[in-house]
């Protein structure tokens, strides 16, 4: 393990970029990275609002026009390596939103997926998903960060 | 502005947003600031439309519940249940009386989350970053009761059209949960709100600022709890059925401030946990959904309910094959903004921020389609073409 691998262990920083969704996820995930009672912080993995601080990109929402060009240069900004994930069945796939299975036809409002845009690579789902699997969403995208030489 | 005066004011912006630390939601704020004083100030919300209108026209009435309950995160409950008393009231269909008061009591959970979230964030505007742990906190106990009553956390899906899914029913065991987490709820929350108000450094900071007086408040329609801070008593719960059987106060502050705006909602909450008592001792037994309904030509039916921003309003009508026709929403939001956007004026402009906060703006759920007007020509919604020339045209 090399000095920069045991560093970035210690100082995991999560930026959450929200894309227009209803609002649900993004308390959720804000409630699992900083409430005491689903503490994050503990574990050093800390919020931030830079990009250019960030390692995991957090995605809640289903994404609309107004937040396409914010969103790729939100996720060009972030240093390699990087990990993204997507929370709630909106950046998965769209939830009621993209009108999927509907009667009439696909809503072109929004833009989800997020993988439509940007490379994603854990997905947590559930409307809204627990700050539980949340946690365990943003764990499993530890790997790609630790791998780095 | 005169030019032969020495010191020549430029008239500054300062602009933020979509995606900025000061703002959790998506949107932009532009504040024109005349030497660090807030001259106007403009907010634009257009950063989340995803055309749930359009999405709404045209499916059953049991599909369009499922997506206005996801209008918004916060607030869902109110959303689902506002539709529902549409056709309810359109279709005069009977509600079983325990179904109305699991819903009361589903709508008093969500309304003490949703006021603690506000604590959460207005004091992290401030800076006081204990309070706001210590409000997401106490939060944590109503989510839990959420989850045992309706399955989700977030989504309780607690109405359906004629009362309210059986799964939400209220057990005997959930109904101690209730009353133990009311009680243990209550002393730390006393203990949180003395400890906000006897805090020299909050108080100085949301004390006297974000001036919004009665006329303002009246002129601008700022419903809900900002409407009430500033003196003016206008809740819908007063007036509601759903709410005659419970004994209640309204919270009326007249100072006009944001601190009043804070005290409000802190007072609301105490309200809130005293309906909820009153749920769980005089329930009565019966059957909790009436079946006996169907869906047939209804004209255009409006139903208002206090939210816990202010006041909600859901409009359809159902065509004659029982489909939704011209869905329309306005949220409290929607009327607060003008309130908030004038409250901020004449103010430094580090507090502009902590003003929009303290009125709770949802930015979210009030992105609704818009009418535009170019010069004389204006193009008519389609629920003002349904309005004039009927649905078969």
């Amino acid at each position: 393990m090399t000095l920069k691998s045991t560093s970035r262990k210690k100082a995991i920083h999560v930026m959450l970029c929200y894309t227009g969704g209803c609002n649900g996820c993004d308390i959720e995930v804000v409630n699992a990275l900083l409430s005491p009672r689903y503490d994050l912080e503990q574990y050093g993995v800390m919020l931030t609002w830079n990009p250019r601080e960030a390692d995991v990109l957090i995605v809640s929402g289903v994404v609309t026009w107004q937040m396409l060009e914010p969103l790729k240069k939100i996720y060009s900004l972030i240093p390699e390596p990087k990990a993204v994930v997507a929370v709630g069945a909106c950046a998965c796939n769209g939830n009621v939103y993209k009108n999927l299975v509907g009667d009439i036809k696909v809503n072109e409002d929004v833009w989800a997926p997020v993988e439509n845009i940007i490379p994603v690579d854990v997905k947590v789902p559930g409307c809204a998903p627990r700050p539980e699997e949340i946690i365990q969403g943003a764990v499993k995208g530890l790997p790609k960060l630790m791998g780095a030489p | 502005m005169t030019e032969t005066s020495n010191e020549k004011v430029i008239e500054k912006e300062l602009s933020f947003g979509p995606v900025h630390p000061a703002l959790i939601e998506p949107y932009r704020i532009r504040l024109f600031v005349n030497d660090e004083i807030v001259e106007d100030c403009e907010i634009n919300i257009n950063m989340a439309y995803r055309g749930i209108e359009k999405l709404l026209d045209g499916i059953p009435v049991e599909k369009a519940l499922i997506i206005t309950e996801r209008i918004c995160g916060i607030c869902s409950h109110v959303h689902a249940w506002n539709s529902v008393r549409v056709i309810e009231g359109g279709l005069g269909i009977e509600v079983p009386e325990r179904a109305n008061y699991i819903r009361v009591l589903t709508q008093e959970f969500q309304r003490i989350t949703s006021h603690l979230i506000f604590f959460g964030h207005a004091f992290e505007v401030i800076g006081h970053e204990t309070l706001s742990m210590r409000a997401f906190l106490l939060r944590e106990q109503f989510m839990d009761l959420l989850q045992y009553l309706g399955g989700n956390r977030v989504m309780p899906s607690v109405p359906i059209i004629g009362g309210i899914r059986p799964r939400a029913d209220l057990t005997e065991s959930l109904k101690k949960t209730i009353l133990d987490r009311c009680d243990a709820f209550e002393d730390k929350y006393a203990n949180y709100v003395q400890r906000v108000l006897d805090d020299p450094l909050v108080i100085s900071r949301i004390n006297g600022i974000g001036l919004l007086t009665k006329e303002d408040a009246i002129k601008y329609h700022a419903t809900g709890p900002t409407g009430r801070a500033s003196g003016w008593r206008y809740d819908l719960r007063a007036d509601m059925n759903e709410y005659k059987p419970f004994d209640f106060n309204i919270i009326v502050l007249d100072g006009c401030d944001t601190k009043d705006r804070v005290v409000d909602r802190a007072l609301e909450v105490v309200e809130s946990l005293k309906i909820i008592r009153q749920i769980v001792k005089n329930i009565p037994e019966g059957p909790v959904v009436n079946r006996n309904w169907v869906a047939k030509e209804m004209p255009f039916t409006t139903a208002y309910s206090e939210s816990y921003r202010g006041e909600l309003m859901h409009t359809y009508g159902l065509d004659h094959q029982g489909l939704v026709r011209n869905y329309q929403v306005r949220t409290p939001t929607i009327t607060n903004l003008a309130a908030m956007e004038h409250a901020c004026i004449g103010d430094h402009v580090t507090e502009a921020i902590l003003t929009i906060a303290s009125c709770d703006p949802c930015l979210t759920c009030c992105t609704r389609a818009e009418v535009v007007e170019s010069g004389k020509s204006r193009t008519m919604t389609d629920y003002e073409i349904v309005r004039k020339y009927g649905w078969r045209r």
